[in-house]
């Protein structure tokens, strides 16, 4: 069995963005997408109910036009050196897009990913296939590794706190929601104190 | 400098001071409490700070000194000593440490002069003289080593609560840091001015003492 697993939320945590709104202002619904976004970091909706909603939004735009946008996104630095050194036991675990954000953590990560799924036909996206709930991705890690440590910033990522071992509210991006904090063991706000509390979880 | 990570205990109540306040932002001078300790250490990269009591307040004011340390939660601080804080700050490092508590002011000539004394790879335990209420007494033999620690005051010093820890571990089941630091006596020793604000009478006779701030 391998010592310890590395759950990263992807956006607003190894992004330094969050990469829908992102996307969004591609299109002119920056405004529209920004509150959905805001309300569901805040634990306003559901993030369930929330993507299926911005997806519906943004489903208009190819997939290769948002995976364009995508691999602009400024990454955290350090965690994504971290992420790379460390690619056999770090993990991107994102309720985003296998088809918008797959690209993105295959080459600029390249780590394995938990996210949701798409059905999309050619260039056109068709429809949410499945919707990532975190929880299971820690549970499918369960039998390989003794510990799974979990770093996130929002809501969703609560579910991945809790079955994980060790929780790492992150807020170098935005502050953590106040759930997920009462879950965790670290509070970290810089991206170079993370990365070498990360260093410090290796075995 | 030989110091890179300082873990800083301030989860606790402070209930024999009788504030409704985590002891580390009682306001002392201009600042709180806390603030003299930070700046203290500004230099040194690794901070860790242990959190319980209030947390979100003594993060948000730590934060708006410095921004690059890391909070460890100590959830049952209500229940839990001050090891078990140790415990939590100090399990994943795999470097040596400073400990200090949140609760003390250090004075800044005197703690500059301890830093050039903790060496990587031994162990030091930092004493003053003998003041507060409730003092772990520290005996010294002629190499100033500390051999013992009492309750009972047979010597002019205590343990500051000050140490700089190379080769020992925390565990969880401690009941006080000295009866875990204990089983590796003896233990060099350092001398460093400084007050620890348990209770009210430290709060009034440290406030007397201080010129600096």
């Amino acid at each position: 069995m391998k010592k310890v697993a590395f759950c990263f939320d992807l956006d607003g945590t190894v992004t330094s963005q969050e990469i829908l709104p992102l996307i969004s202002k591609e299109i002119g619904l920056h405004e529209e997408i920004n509150l959905l976004t805001q309300i569901t970091l805040k634990g306003l909706i559901p993030f369930q109910t929330s993507f299926k909603l911005r997806v519906k939004l943004l489903s208009q735009i190819s997939i290769t036009r948002v995976k364009n946008i995508v691999s602009g996104v400024a990454l955290q630095q350090s965690i994504k050196e971290f992420i790379q050194n460390n690619s056999d036991d770090c993990y991107i675990v994102t309720g985003n897009l296998d088809v918008w954000v797959g690209d993105l953590i295959t080459n600029e990560l390249g780590c394995k990913y938990f996210s949701s799924e798409a059905e999309y036909e050619g260039d056109k996206l068709i429809d949410l296939k499945h919707i990532l709930e975190k929880r299971s991705a820690i549970s499918s890690l369960r039998d390989e590794y003794e510990t799974i440590v979990t770093i996130g910033d929002s809501m969703n990522d609560c579910s991945m706190f809790e079955l994980g071992d060790i929780g790492i509210a992150y807020g170098g991006v935005h502050e953590p929601v106040e759930s997920l904090k009462k879950m965790s063991d670290y509070v970290v706000y810089d991206e170079q104190a993370l990365s070498v509390l990360l260093n410090n979880l290796l075995p | 400098m030989n110091v890179k990570n300082v873990v800083i205990c301030a989860a606790g109540l402070g209930s024999r001071l009788g504030l409704d306040t985590p002891k580390c932002l009682v306001p002392i001078g201009k600042h709180k409490l806390i603030y003299y300790l930070l700046e203290l250490i500004k230099d040194i990269p690794n901070v860790r700070i242990v959190v319980g009591f209030k947390e979100e307040e003594v993060i948000k004011y730590v934060r708006s000194i410095r921004d690059d340390v890391v909070f460890i939660r100590n959830s049952n601080y209500s229940s839990t000593t001050n090891a078990y804080s140790l415990h939590l700050g100090t399990k994943d490092l795999k470097e040596p440490f400073l400990t200090i508590d949140g609760d003390m002011i250090l004075d800044p000539t005197s703690f500059k002069s301890l830093l050039t004394k903790c060496v990587p790879g031994e162990d030091l335990i930092v004493i003053t003289e003998a003041k507060t209420e409730d003092a772990v007494f520290v005996k010294l033999n002629d190499k100033k080593e500390v051999v013992e620690f009492s309750r009972e005051p047979f010597s002019k010093y205590e343990w500051s609560g000050v140490g700089y820890l190379s080769n020992i571990k925390i565990d969880k089941d401690g009941q006080y840091v000295y009866q875990v630091i204990e089983k590796y006596l003896p233990i060099k020793s350092a001398e460093l001015t400084c007050w620890e604000i348990d209770t009210p009478q430290d709060l009034n006779n440290t406030l007397n003492y201080l010129s600096f701030i």
